[in-house]
């Protein structure tokens, strides 16, 4: 398999883990209506050197997902978990909880009020937090090369390919891959900003 | 505190950071609160607001943006005869597929008001819903609240607005530090102390007795005081309607005077004096509170006293009709 097809395999099927799971943390903490202990684990990745998850991961994952891509997977989830975190904690914070409060007194339960009032409202948030897991995804590098190794064909994303290439001295393949990657980054962003700019025009109709 | 079954409309005032807002939080569920609340002898401290049936529309509106006004309306429950019915009554029906941040002020009460009804509330609370209207509005959505009240559902009106408390209920709760310190029929309450600060004294009438060839329609108030209003004003107006005259549009006589027909004249008795500036606010019994205006010297003139016997002259025309 190409390098940059398992790249976006990868950071695609990362993402589709960890935004809903990272939302539905952000949502049970908005909901304890304080910082707890579950910010500061979720946060962990965020400011742990990727080599130190990476060992951690070693620790914890079975033989048989060790050195495959299911172990690139998990590494990028667990990396960019933290990212769609604190952007959808802050996204879900930064809409106005009467919101919520008037859904409930009209007959919503919690979970209804949030998912049709609070999230639909917070959703210009949300999306960026699910480009940033999303790139976080392309670009991890520390903690897969622990879990996943270096395989070519197999666990080589991306950002493995260009440090391996670098290393042989392939400037110019290194150079191909980094102008991919720049070009993936940018798409993600400008197709974010399309979509919210879409959306404004839609809601001032 | 307790509102009267009999009381479609309860008003709660009182001075800001007396508890009213949270008061009514408490009863919708969106504040936890010690004690009781209890309504057809169900108790809803315990209930989650969801479950409560508490019709509640916050000062701030708080419609929902991403959606559409049918959506929002549509969000407090499915029944669609009531949409349609609720929909006519407010007048809603051109605005049903804007975004509700395109609405104004008065639009988006209704709105919030359509959209609390259709949970079929056994209570409906709104929270001074013509604070953040213009003042020329404020009377035409007066008007939409009485067709609300109109719907047999009980409200309790939060508002710091005599007239509004006056036009449209017909029991008041005073609330001052989270205490109750007055209740009575809004007229009896509000007017009666001359320091509240009310210049307008406000009626409602019904009864209407045209009399074109005089150019007078006679009707009668809610607190029983008969009044003459100009017949070209009021012929095409919908009964009971809501008038209000200045305080300071009444004049005062000390003795009878001479009977024109299209002048209201009142007999009463001054139960409070209170002078500021030269200018003298009274308070008439005529048994039911009049707020009257007079200056100074045609005080001084008439030798008031609390116990004066006088007569309150207020000419047809000076009369707002409110409608």
């Amino acid at each position: 398999m190409s390098v940059v097809g398992l790249t976006l395999r990868v950071a695609v099927i990362s993402t589709l883990i960890v935004a809903p799971l990272a939302t539905i943390v952000a949502a049970l903490s908005w909901r304890a209506r304080s910082r707890t202990i579950i910010d500061a684990i979720a946060s962990l990745p965020l400011v742990l050197p990727p080599t130190a998850v990476g060992f951690l991961l070693l620790q914890v994952l079975s033989r048989n997902i060790l050195f495959t891509a299911a172990a690139v997977v998990i590494a990028c989830a667990v990396m960019s978990f933290p990212l769609m975190f604190v952007a959808a904690r802050a996204a879900i914070d930064s809409s106005d909880v009467r919101y919520f409060d008037v859904a409930r007194t009209l007959g919503a339960s919690p979970l209804r009020a949030f998912s049709t009032v609070t999230l639909p409202l917070a959703w210009r948030g949300l999306l960026a937090g699910v480009i940033l897991a999303f790139c976080r995804s392309i670009g991890e590098f520390g903690a897969t090369i622990i879990v996943a190794g270096n395989i070519p064909g197999r666990t080589q994303t991306l950002a493995l390919a260009i440090y391996d290439r670098i290393n042989m001295g392939h400037d110019s393949e290194a150079l191909l891959l980094v102008m991919f990657v720049v070009i993936a980054a940018l798409t993600a962003i400008v197709a974010s900003e399309l979509l919210i700019r879409h959306q404004r025009r839609r809601a001032s109709r | 505190m307790q509102c009267r079954s009999d009381a479609k409309v309860t008003a709660l005032v009182g001075p800001s950071g007396s508890g009213k807002t949270s008061l009514i939080e408490s009863i919708a569920g969106l504040r936890s609160a010690s004690g009781r609340i209890v309504i057809d002898s169900i108790s809803l401290a315990e209930l989650p607001p969801e479950r409560r049936r508490i019709g509640y529309v916050p000062q701030d509106v708080v419609l929902f943006p991403h959606l559409s006004v049918r959506d929002n309306i549509f969000y407090g429950g499915r029944d669609r005869g009531r949409f349609d019915s609720l929909c006519h009554t407010l007048e809603l029906v051109p605005l049903l597929d804007r975004s509700p941040t395109t609405l104004s002020g008065g639009e988006r009460q209704r709105v919030a008001i359509a959209r609390a009804l259709m949970t079929d509330p056994r209570l409906l609370l709104l929270d001074e819903p013509l604070a953040s209207v213009d003042q020329p509005l404020r009377e035409r959505i007066l008007m939409y609240l009485r067709r609300v009240r109109d719907l047999d559902v009980p409200m309790i009106y939060v508002t710091h607005q005599q007239f509004e408390a006056v036009a449209l209920s017909s029991w008041c709760i005073v609330l001052r530090d989270g205490r109750v310190a007055a209740e009575g029929r809004p007229r009896e309450i509000l007017f009666a102390d001359p320091s509240s600060g009310a210049l307008e004294n406000v009626f409602e009438v019904s009864n209407p007795r045209h009399e074109p060839e005089k150019g007078i329609t006679r009707v009668v108030t809610s607190d029983g005081l008969e009044l003459v209003l100009p017949h070209d004003r009021v012929a095409d107006v919908g009964f009971p309607m809501i008038v209000r005259i200045s305080a300071e549009e009444i004049v005062l006589f000390g003795e009878r005077p001479g009977a024109i027909s299209s002048r209201n004249l009142i007999e009463g008795t001054v139960t409070a004096i209170r002078e500021t500036d030269g200018i003298v606010d009274l308070v008439v019994a005529a048994p039911s509170p009049i707020r009257v205006r007079i200056t100074r010297s045609a005080a001084d003139e008439l030798e008031l006293a609390n116990g004066s016997r006088v007569w309150l002259a207020m000419r047809s025309r000076a009369f707002r009709i409110v409608g």
